[in-house]
């Protein structure tokens, strides 16, 4: 802009047909303008349809609680007006009830998936509005109380109704405290859950853990093997190369396979052991269908994940920075720490983050190696996708899990840009 | 250019039509022998068209994802109990009329010739399997594990155990073991207290336990000696001992018996043809077919009959009667599940068994 | 300037990599104290490996170097005190220029204040004081090379090794940074070894060339002296512009020889230098502007028919191509005076030169 201010100024440039040369400028310009909005068009929309609306709806669904709010509209208005010390009143039994059977007529369906939500809330719920719908016909009129109550003694008991004031409303943070082992009670207060019953804390913690080791052990096996890989003579570091990616090339299961018959407790590693004398064959050590099982084969899978950067940017540095760095009086190893090492920190960090988002959201191998105590996260969020179609609980947890991993980006993008400028 | 595109769209046309013709019904089953077993008895005999078979693992997600998303490909399914129940309240299946299904040779309507009350009207009868404890012969000196408190008891019977990753049927076996009576177990889970006593019997064997997420890892997991006992599927221990002439030893007690049933998807791409499949699929005379090719009890009682008849029934001669989880002479000592209780309290009771694995 | 004990010595040196062949024969060279000696040579000649086995990158396979009366075989890299501008000049990127030239003061365990003194001080001498906070990617390629240098320099060494340190600039640049080393070189009174492939930067700056060709040093010699007199046609040729006879001695005076040249179109009387007796092959070499046109006749004992094939006007001489003897890429370089003004190509000439400026050598082919 300030270029062509600049040359307005002593008067408007014109193209030899006398069109001012900012048009004409403009206008030799659209063309190709309108070529590149095409060639990005397509993958813009793959995003969109892949990405975003699918991130968007997975959002909307963390919060979402609008289905139950649909079919008992009359009931959590009664519910409100209820001083719930006392037993629920004849108009709270007579808005469900006239709910229910309203919601009967509009859409059978809904009936059945409310009870399925609220059953999430508390185991029961289900079967409770399954009974009731189907008896209701034959219910005649007011009053409701103990004609319900005939149906089903639950009708009778005051938590199954205190139980509503946690789906009140149409939205919702239930999901996101389920995930964290807290729930509403009646009054919306945030509390915790049974102690027996918390599973997902634990979970969070050891997938952070098991993430964190893995990246370490990744780093630990790949940044020596990267190095061979950047100055071994190349027909070496082409087979090393191919048995880096070998493990790419073979199916997930067959190398966990392969692991479970190494690592099991009748496996080749201890019955080798054992074999040595090194072992008791009581002491067999446990290292497959738990937390270990779970590391080791995660660190096998992930670690082409780490030595692909790493080599890619160790492979830019040429040998003479080492030569130059002992030749100005640095011992080798100082040369190495000092001068090698800081330049391969983008390569690090790229690795690191990679193989630690991969492995934040892993659940196959967990699930096949994991055992009791090698599951991770990703094993609930599947657990709830496929199995209880909680797809709230497991929105929330994918939604958790997305802003880990845009936290960590970010993190890394500020830390490490940080490096860059003060390392040294 | 153009033409490039047009030709791609024609042909990508084409393609999907042709798919569209060549599978008349989808049915998504378990894969394995299981589905070998239901090919051979179902679809094999079957006249009215084609069956494509599709694997799954299970679960309501991806029937979900169909029906919202308005995309049925899948005809009809083969469920688990609870899914059966939860997929039916949420409009997944169809419900079914169920006039056009055949009676027993006896007359008695398919309805009733069942072991349990029909839950819903979306679902037709398929087989009863059941989670069984097993384990090889030769593995204990003098007394042999003959009860399922025998599986609880690690100082009588030392050795690690297998057992699943998930609470279905523990919770009943653990109290059938602690002494409740097998008619008052589902009175005992509905309370507090009841799951309390449960997960104190799991404690017994937690720390020998190895667990297994996939149906052929208990036979592994005995095979191999990693463990001594291991709860599975009857049918796949009753597979290796007839098919493979494996030493294997069931302990037929405090079983827990799981229906399985066939549903139709609602919105099924090929209604007409998957319906006429199911009223084939569902007659006794191919529910008994089935036990010629897999251990797994036909839900419908009039198939037993004719299973019994027949014997040997299995498709190598040998008698497949011994191997039946829901044959007469086990049934006293096996518990039914209960999937209504499931359906409302399995979430809870998993969450629970989660938080235990882990501690 | 170059004083009598040598700083640096080659004794027997031999190199292979691959036990096959020798990229190194028997090398044997001295640098004298303050001494600027380039290693000259074609690519693949071995002057890079010398350059290498002297930082002690690359083992010697035979043979000793001895840096101070010192046999420095075992020492390794990072105690033998040289400094070394590397071909890409290897400024460590994630440094600053003030930490790049601290770098080697800081594994001296300098104080603080020392190093910021030395540095300083080194960039002032490249006149690069501004620059300290800079990135070596934020500078151009002429900055980088001096603050390579600086950084050779900055830790007092007595001995520099630069290698190719011009290559990547371009022309103009080069002659600046030529003329600026040679004056870090006088004004410190640094010994400096220096690999290049460029001749004119070799005879620019060198007090000693020596030029190396298939692992041997050829000819160790100011650059004057390389150029007025090479030993064998191989520095005849690499040195400056040459014309090349190849003929045989027909007879020997001492100290001059006749040759006759190979296709009977005459016999040239030269300078005997690097030749066995009669009978002899040999190759004799001419410098362009040491040939006359139309020389008067007995002035020069030398004197042919030549017929000009092409005239390049180059402003001071002109550069033309004749055919003489049977070879037709003789060039002479005729100054641009009014005398010659009038040659055109397809003229036929004659050409003349001295007995002293045609050296017989050996026969190189």
């Amino acid at each position: 802009m300030a270029n062509s201010e600049a040359v307005a100024t002593p008067g408007v440039l014109l193209t030899a047909d006398g069109t001012p040369l900012k048009v004409s400028l403009q206008k030799s310009l659209r063309r190709s303008k309108l070529r590149a909005m095409l060639l990005v068009l397509p993958p813009l929309l793959f995003l969109v349809f892949l990405f975003v609306l699918p991130i968007g709806n997975m959002l909307l669904r963390s919060i979402d609680d609008s289905l139950v709010n649909q079919v008992l509209p009359t009931t959590f208005k009664e519910f409100k007006a209820w001083d719930k010390t006392t037993d629920p009143p004849e108009s709270l039994y007579a808005a469900f009830y006239t709910d229910i059977t309203r919601t009967l007529e509009e859409d059978k369906l809904l009936v059945g998936k409310a009870g399925v939500r609220m059953n999430y809330d508390k185991p029961g719920w289900r079967s409770l509005i399954k009974i009731s719908a189907r008896k209701f016909k034959k219910v005649e009129g007011p009053p409701y109380k103990e004609a319900m109550i005939e149906i089903d003694k639950r009708w009778g008991e005051k938590e199954w109704w205190l139980s509503l004031g946690a789906m009140k409303d149409e939205r919702t943070l239930g999901y996101f405290l389920n995930a964290v082992d807290k729930k509403y009670d009646f009054d919306k207060n945030i509390i915790s859950v049974d102690e027996n019953r918390k599973v997902y804390n634990l979970l969070w913690y050891r997938t952070l853990l098991v993430s964190f080791i893995v990246t370490i052990a990744c780093l630990v096996l790949a940044y020596p093997v990267s190095y061979l890989l950047a100055t071994l003579p190349m027909r070496f570091s082409n087979l090393l190369m191919i048995c880096v990616l070998m493990p790419f090339w073979t199916s997930l299961l067959v190398r966990i396979v392969a692991w479970m018959i190494m690592l099991q407790q009748q496996g080749v590693v201890n019955d080798t052991l054992v074999g040595l004398g090194i072992l008791d064959t009581e002491n067999r050590l446990a290292m497959m269908y738990n937390f270990n099982g779970t590391v080791i084969v995660m660190t096998q899978i992930l670690l082409p994940f780490m030595i692909l950067p790493i080599y890619s940017v160790m492979k830019t540095i040429p040998p003479s920075f080492m030569r130059a760095a002992q030749n100005l009086g640095a011992t080798p190893t100082l040369a190495f720490l000092r001068v090698y090492m800081p330049q391969t920190i983008p390569g690090v960090g790229a690795g690191c983050i990679l193989v630690f988002i991969v492995a934040i959201g892993y659940y196959i191998t967990p699930e096949l190696v994991g055992g009791k105590d090698g599951r991770l996260i990703g094993n609930m969020v599947a657990y709830h996708m496929q199995r209880t179609l909680n797809w709230g609980l497991a929105a929330a947890m994918g939604t958790i899990l997305l802003a880990a991993i845009l936290i960590l980006y970010w993190a890394y993008d500020k830390i490490v840009g940080v490096d860059n400028m003060k390392m040294g | 250019m153009q033409t490039v595109i047009k030709q791609t769209l024609l042909a990508s046309a084409l393609a999907a039509a042709s798919v569209a013709v060549q599978a008349d019904v989808n049915v998504v089953s378990w894969g394995g022998a299981y589905t070998a077993s239901q090919q051979k008895a179902y679809a094999d005999t079957w006249e009215g068209g084609k069956v494509n078979f599709v694997n799954y693992n299970g679960g309501l997600g991806e029937i979900r994802t169909q029906v919202e998303s308005g995309t049925v490909t899948w005809d009809v399914v083969d469920v688990l109990p609870s899914e059966a129940r939860v997929g039916c309240d949420e409009g997944l299946f169809e419900e079914l009329d169920r006039s056009i299904f055949a009676p027993a040779p006896d007359g008695t309507p398919m309805d009733d010739d069942l072991m349990v009350p029909l839950p819903n009207d979306c679902v037709v009868p398929q087989i009863w399997w059941s989670y069984v404890p097993f384990y090889e012969e030769g593995t204990f000196s003098g007394d042999q594990p003959t009860t399922i408190a025998d599986f609880f008891d690690i100082e009588k019977f030392p050795g690690k155990r297998g057992i699943h990753t998930w609470p279905n049927a523990l919770i009943e076996m653990a109290l059938v073991a602690d002494g409740v009576a097998i008619a008052d177990v589902y009175d005992v889970m509905s309370t507090e207290e009841g799951i309390d006593r449960a997960f104190a019997t799991l404690d017994k064997i937690k720390d020998h336990s190895v667990f297994w997420s996939s149906g052929s890892k208990p036979l592994e997991l005995v095979k191999s000696g990693e463990v001594a006992m291991s709860l599975a599927y009857n049918g796949r221990i009753g597979a290796a001992v007839l098919s493979e002439g494996e030493k294997f030893v069931t302990v037929w007690d405090g079983q827990v018996l799981e229906e399985e049933w066939l549903v139709l998807v609602k919105g099924a791409p090929n209604r007409e043809e998957a319906l006429d499949f199911l009223v084939h699929a569902t007659a006794t005379e191919q529910q008994a077919g089935q036990a010629r090719h897999i251990n797994y009890g036909p839900m419908r009682v009039s198939a037993f009959a004719v299973i019994e008849e027949g014997e040997p029934w299995f498709h190598n001669g040998k008698n497949i009667m011994e191997h039946m989880p829901n044959r007469p002479a086990v049934m006293e000592r096996s518990v039914v599940a209960n999937p209504e209780w499931w359906a409302d309290y399995g979430d809870s009771v998993s969450e629970r068994y989660t938080a235990w694995m882990g501690q | 300037m170059p004083n009598e004990k040598p700083l640096v010595r080659f004794v027997d040196i031999q190199k292979s990599y691959d036990g096959d062949t020798l990229v190194v024969k028997n090398l044997n060279l001295d640098v004298a104290k303050g001494e600027f000696l380039t290693m000259l040579g074609p690519s693949g000649s071995g002057k890079t490996t010398c350059l290498m086995m002297l930082a002690g990158f690359e083992p010697a396979t035979h043979g000793e170097i001895y840096l101070n009366d010192q046999g420095i075989n075992k020492v390794a890299p990072h105690k033998r005190g040289i400094g070394m501008v590397f071909q890409n000049y290897a400024l460590f990127p994630h440094m600053t220029v003030a930490e790049n030239l601290a770098f080697p003061l800081w594994v001296r365990k300098m104080s603080k204040s020392e190093q910021d003194e030395r540095v300083n001080k080194a960039l002032a001498m490249v006149e690069l004081s501004a620059f300290g906070n800079r990135r070596p990617a934020q500078l151009s390629g002429g900055q980088q090379q001096r603050v390579a240098v600086a950084r050779s320099l900055v830790f007092d060494p007595d001995l520099v090794l630069m290698d190719e340190p011009l290559g990547a600039l371009d022309k103009n640049l080069r002659e600046q940074m030529q003329y600026e080393i040679k004056h870090i070189h006088e004004n410190l009174g640094l010994t400096v070894v220096y690999v290049t492939h460029d001749q004119s930067e070799a005879l620019t700056m060198s007090n000693r060339i020596a030029v190396f060709d298939d692992g041997i040093i050829q000819q160790c010699a100011p650059p004057e002296v390389l150029y007025e007199e090479p030993d064998n046609a191989f520095v005849a040729n690499f040195i400056g512009e040459n014309n090349r006879l190849l003929g045989d001695v027909v007879e020997d005076a001492g100290d001059s020889v006749k040759v006759k040249i190979d296709d009977d179109s005459g016999v040239v009387h030269a300078n005997k230098i690097n030749v066995e007796g009669v009978g002899s092959r040999t190759t004799l070499s001419l410098r362009p502007e040491r040939v006359t046109v139309d020389p008067e006749p007995g002035s020069v004992p030398n004197i042919f028919a030549a017929h000009a094939k092409e005239l390049i006007y180059l402003g001071d001489h002109i550069r033309t191509r004749f055919t003489v003897c049977g070879h037709d890429d003789f060039i002479v370089k005729i100054p641009n005076s009014a005398a010659h003004a009038q040659l055109e190509e397809g003229a036929t000439v004659n050409i003349g030169w001295n007995v002293e400026d045609c050296r017989a050598l050996d026969p190189s082919d």
